[in-house]
């Protein structure tokens, strides 16, 4: 017992130290002008998805319940915290500005998180699911039909625009960060409660461990992580429209945590930068890329979960990656 | 008042198409406890076969609606057979990961085999507006209603009265014990498979002949909005599925013409929240049993 | 140690996206290299790549034509056109590859939102950016170095009003539009803003959404209700079509529908009955049955490569072409700041009328109006 969580602690530390190596070699790859327009353009979207995967991990893999309505979030976050920034463009420096519309973007959406996270304690399973779908497509909704955000017109962040070279130290951070927490909260005594909500709630309440304060506080963290990344995409691209965060970049986030593995931090962290990639590494193929991109996908899931392929994988590598996609227990077992 | 029916027999009629696409989604997740994402997908395809079976092939309105349903029967259980079949043991999220490619897949095919362009889809038959008392109604509208209705009747009674029907109740409730009583479970999951797709076909028809204009991503709208019924009516309940799309469709019309076009996805998606926060299972849905 | 493995993966992954960009082309020194490399960016995937293909086949007919006639000072061009599925991040990603390629001019974004993040990505390249179709005010703001071929919408949606009121043809108007679209959004507020100033009364005011742009029975009701004899409709074919197939028979004969060039190849999309566009005005700078010579020979050459009638993103970006090669001779450099500067005192006649720009990249030129009916459009008014 002992043993394993020296281990799991060690497994923690490895992988932060990897992604601060792997950031640190790919800032000096970009400052060094190594990296081709192509590559160096998809660094701060891949961040953001990264950021947006292990925080939605954090309610789907953890908490073991399906949302569908993360975009949402990432919306609100983005609208307010780029307001925010293009308020203060004048007044404050870059490096005060952007961190701190980051986090009022974050803070507004965490404040979502609670009004979507209120409804998410009576409802269970595909209940919940389409109730954050719901609140994703209302947020569309009023974000497309009001002034102040630019309506339907978008929302113009000339402003506040910054490149990828500008932008990678706080994309670098905000992952980090957002690793570290993850990380943290999955081995913390809270980290501990939530997963004994997942898989079994009535024995989690019956330990005294309050349900209703833990479904919010993950709801809430989650948004805010999400919101925070929102307001970084947001000053990478000129104009924002709201219609773009629907319930279709909900299901892609989606796709990513699961492909990386149900509760995976590194899993994630994976599959966001191979789903990100794969699109752009396909070009070539034109009209065929969304097919094949369509096709790769359940061919992966397939035969991640095919039993033969799975003992396969478990004398390749017993890795947490595919362990997790394939869990005999999984936590949104039927009937559960 | 006039006004006011005229508006409620487009929601009924819409809702109907709703229904229709909904009580797939229900059956498939009452049986086979998934979220088939690509249930919207089986309707851009029947419209499309539709279109082809008319333009291209010149086959009388009977042949082409019979075509357009077998062509979707066959594809649901295909679809059911290469990705879903395997997946049987996997956890519920791969298979909902799975139906999404199966989504991504279909556009995609759609959209390299008829272009992006949209395509209008053929007059099956002739329909011409009906003034009663005042009240200027379409023909379709009216078909779409007596359709569904009946198509309604039938499947309830189907699914209560005939042994095949209580083959999909018993695999639905417990799929050991029914295998235990030699049902076959794989049989019924496709047998589910093809009427819901069967009756997706039809909604195709419907919506083809309501909104005439197909393309390859003509499916996604509607099945989210069925999504939205069949959760809306208590997913897993047949009934439930045809009050929730038919509540949904109503709604939608209503809350456009007597509230605002601009708000009326807000309003119908709020309406939706309201009702499950307070019915968490939907309208009709069972309540779930907690085991300790 | 599996998580080890895992953390492998990713830095293997990682050192794998680079090795891809290590093979980095260096730029060319703009006016050393053989030939000039022209690129374009747009949706050839998804629901609107009919549009990417027309800016693509109307390019590439225009790119042909003159390096058959020996080229932009006796250089070739080459364009290399990036799929963008109508996504602005995915259309930087594109902007980033024609970097790598080597381009000099850029055909910016074909739709409004991938126009105005390309803008921005291209502000610090000293590129020059001409989008044959990005209409939204705000996409080319903030680049001194972007211009258009296109109408912009506020211009459109006051010229509409101003269109209606010149030829007296209605005192009331009703308008539909789709409310979640900048481009109808911005035509909408222009044209409200231009029937305050000249006294035309909208009766009636409708939307719709991505969402419910299948179903309009119950805006043609409201419509029809209040009884105007001219329906204001700025949004797209796709979208008109439905609306005149339900709106069809519950509309008095004499009502008109007026749109603006969003409506370009409503016919097409009306195929299966041309009848339904009958009494359909749309204000544009292009007619495919124009018949002034260098349109009717631009058709035919368009119809003789590609199987199709041109529709105006086809001619737009034909025009954009000519544009550049008229830019690039006048500035005898493929420099973007030089270009720009070129572009300010040019006067290009093209397929879409004759233009000349504004420092902030807006074109000026005429737009006419077309009246649909029984399948033949014809020009109307003045």
């Amino acid at each position: 017992m002992k043993q394993s969580k020296k281990f799991k602690l060690h497994g923690d530390l490895l992988t932060f130290l990897l992604v601060a190596v792997a950031f640190g070699v790919i800032a000096y790859l970009l400052y060094g002008g190594y990296l081709t327009r192509q590559v160096s353009n998809m660094l701060i979207p891949i961040s953001v998805y990264i950021v947006l995967a292990v925080s939605l991990n954090l309610v789907v893999g953890l908490l073991g319940e399906l949302s569908l309505g993360h975009a949402g979030f990432m919306s609100v976050g983005l609208f307010s915290g780029c307001l925010i920034s293009i308020a203060l463009a004048e007044v404050l420096p870059m490096p005060v500005r952007l961190p701190l519309s980051m986090l009022c973007g974050g803070l507004i959406a965490a404040l979502f998180g609670l009004v979507v996270g209120l409804p998410a304690l009576r409802l269970k399973g595909d209940y919940l699911a389409i109730v954050t779908l719901a609140c994703g497509e209302i947020i569309k909704n009023i974000i497309t039909n009001l002034d102040l955000t630019g309506g339907a017109l978008g929302l113009n962040t000339n402003a506040i625009y910054s490149n990828a070279k500008t932008l990678l130290p706080y994309a670098v951070v905000l992952v980090l960060l957002t690793v570290l927490v993850m990380m943290n909260l999955k081995r913390s005594k809270q980290g501990r409660a939530i997963m004994a909500i997942r898989d079994n709630r009535i024995a989690a309440e019956s330990v005294g461990i309050d349900v209703t304060w833990y479904k919010l506080v993950v709801f809430m963290l989650a948004a805010f992580f999400a919101g925070a990344a929102g307001t970084l995409y947001g000053h990478y691209f000129a104009n924002v429209k709201a219609a773009s965060f629907d319930y279709n970049m909900s299901i892609e986030i989606l796709v990513i945590v699961v492909l990386g593995g149900m509760g995976s931090i590194p899993g994630s962290i994976i599959a966001a930068v191979v789903l990100t990639a794969l699109p752009e590494a396909m070009r070539e193929f034109a009209d065929y890329r969304m097919l094949l991109y369509a096709i790769v996908l359940i061919l992966v899931m397939l035969t991640t979960n095919n039993p033969g392929m799975k003992e396969f994988f478990s004398r390749l590598r017993p890795s947490a990656l595919f362990r997790r996609l394939t869990a005999k227990k999984s936590p949104q077992k039927e009937g559960a | 008042m006039t006004h006011f029916i005229q508006t409620l027999i487009s929601g009924l009629s819409l809702g109907s198409i709703y229904a229709l696409i909904a009580l797939g989604y229900t059956m498939v997740y009452g049986i086979a406890k998934m979220l088939n994402f690509a249930h919207g997908d089986i309707i851009m395809i029947g419209a499309y076969a539709g279109i082809i079976a008319v333009g291209q092939m010149n086959l009388p309105t009977l042949a082409a609606v019979l075509l357009s349903i077998l062509i979707c029967a066959l594809l649901g259980v295909l679809i059911e057979f290469l990705a879903y079949k395997p997946l049987r043991q996997a956890p519920p999220l791969s298979v909902l990961i799975t139906a999404i490619g199966v989504s991504y897949f279909l556009q995609n095919l759609a959209l390299i085999l008829f272009g992006s362009q949209q395509k209008a889809y053929p007059t099956l038959a002739v329909m011409s507006h009906y003034t009663i008392g005042g009240v200027t109604v379409d023909g379709i509208s009216i078909l779409t209603l007596l359709v569904t209705a009946v198509i309604m009747v039938v499947l309830t009674f189907f699914i209560n009265k005939t042994r095949l029907g209580k083959a999909m109740r018993a695999v639905s409730e417990d799929k050991a014990a029914a295998s235990l009583m030699g049902i076959s479970v794989n049989g019924t999951i496709t047998l589910t498979f093809a009427i819901g797709s069967a009756l997706a076909a039809v909604a195709s028809i419907f919506y083809g002949m309501s909104y005439v204009y197909i393309k390859p991503t003509t499916g996604a709208m509607p099945g989210i909005k069925a999504f939205t019924a069949a959760v809306f009516g208590g997913i897993g309940s047949v009934p439930g599925a045809m009050l929730g799309g038919i509540l949904l469709g109503v709604i939608e019309q209503l809350s456009k013409t007597y509230i605002s076009t601009l708000w009326s996805d807000a309003i119908v998606f709020g309406v939706l929240v309201l009702v499950l926060v307070v019915k968490p299972t939907g309208l009709l849905g069972k309540t779930m049993n907690e085991k300790v | 140690m599996k998580k080890f493995f895992c953390m492998m993966m990713a830095v293997l992954m990682v050192l794998a996206m680079t090795a891809c960009g290590g093979e980095k082309t260096p730029t060319p020194n703009q006016d050393e290299t053989e030939t000039i490399r022209i690129g374009g960016i747009g949706p050839l995937s998804g629901g609107y790549a009919n549009y990417g293909f027309s800016v693509k086949n109307g390019a590439q007919l225009a790119v042909d034509e003159i390096n058959a006639a020996g080229g932009i000072n006796g250089k070739q061009i080459e364009l290399s056109f990036q799929d963008s599925q109508a996504d602005p991040e995915s259309a930087v990603n594109a902007y980033g590859k024609l970097m790598d390629w080597g381009m000099q001019v850029s055909l910016g974004g074909v739709l409004s939102g991938e126009t105005a993040s390309i803008v921005a990505a291209a502000r610090e390249d000293n590129i020059m950016l001409i989008t044959p179709s990005g209409s939204a005010d705000k996409c080319i703001d903030d680049n001194s170095r972007a211009f258009r071929v296109c109408f912009y919408d506020s211009f459109q949606g006051a010229a509409a009003a101003q269109y209606i009121k010149n030829n007296n043809m209605v005192d009331t108007v009703g308008i539909l539009y789709q409310s979640d679209i900048d481009y109808s959004v911005g035509l909408y507020n222009a044209f409200v803003e231009e029937c305050g100033k000249s006294g035309i009364t909208i009766a009636e005011t409708q939307t719709f959404t991505d969402a419910t742009k299948t179903d309009f029975s119950t805006q043609i009701n409201a419509l029809v209700n209040s009884g105007v004899k001219l329906v204001f409709i700025p949004f797209y074919a796709e979208e008109a079509s439905t609306f005149l197939t339900q709106a069809r028979g519950k509309f008095a004969d004499d009502v008109y529908f007026f749109g603006a060039d969003g409506l370009d190849g409503i016919l097409g999309k009306v195929e299966q009955d041309p009848t339904i566009a009958n009494n359909v005005l749309m204000l544009t700078p292009f007619a495919a049955d124009d018949p002034a010579e260098n349109v009717q020979a631009f058709v035919k050459a368009y119809q003789a490569a590609y199987n199709a009638t041109p529709d105006q993103f086809a001619a737009d970006a034909y025009d954009a072409v000519y544009v550049i090669k008229a830019a690039v001779e006048k500035a005898g450099t493929t420099d973007g700041d030089a270009m720009a500067a070129a572009m300010t005192s040019l006067e290009v006649t093209g397929v879409t009328g004759t233009m000349t720009w504004n420092a902030d990249g807006n074109t000026n030129k005429n737009a006419s109006a077309i009246l649909y009916y029984d399948g033949v459009g014809s020009l109307f008014g003045a």
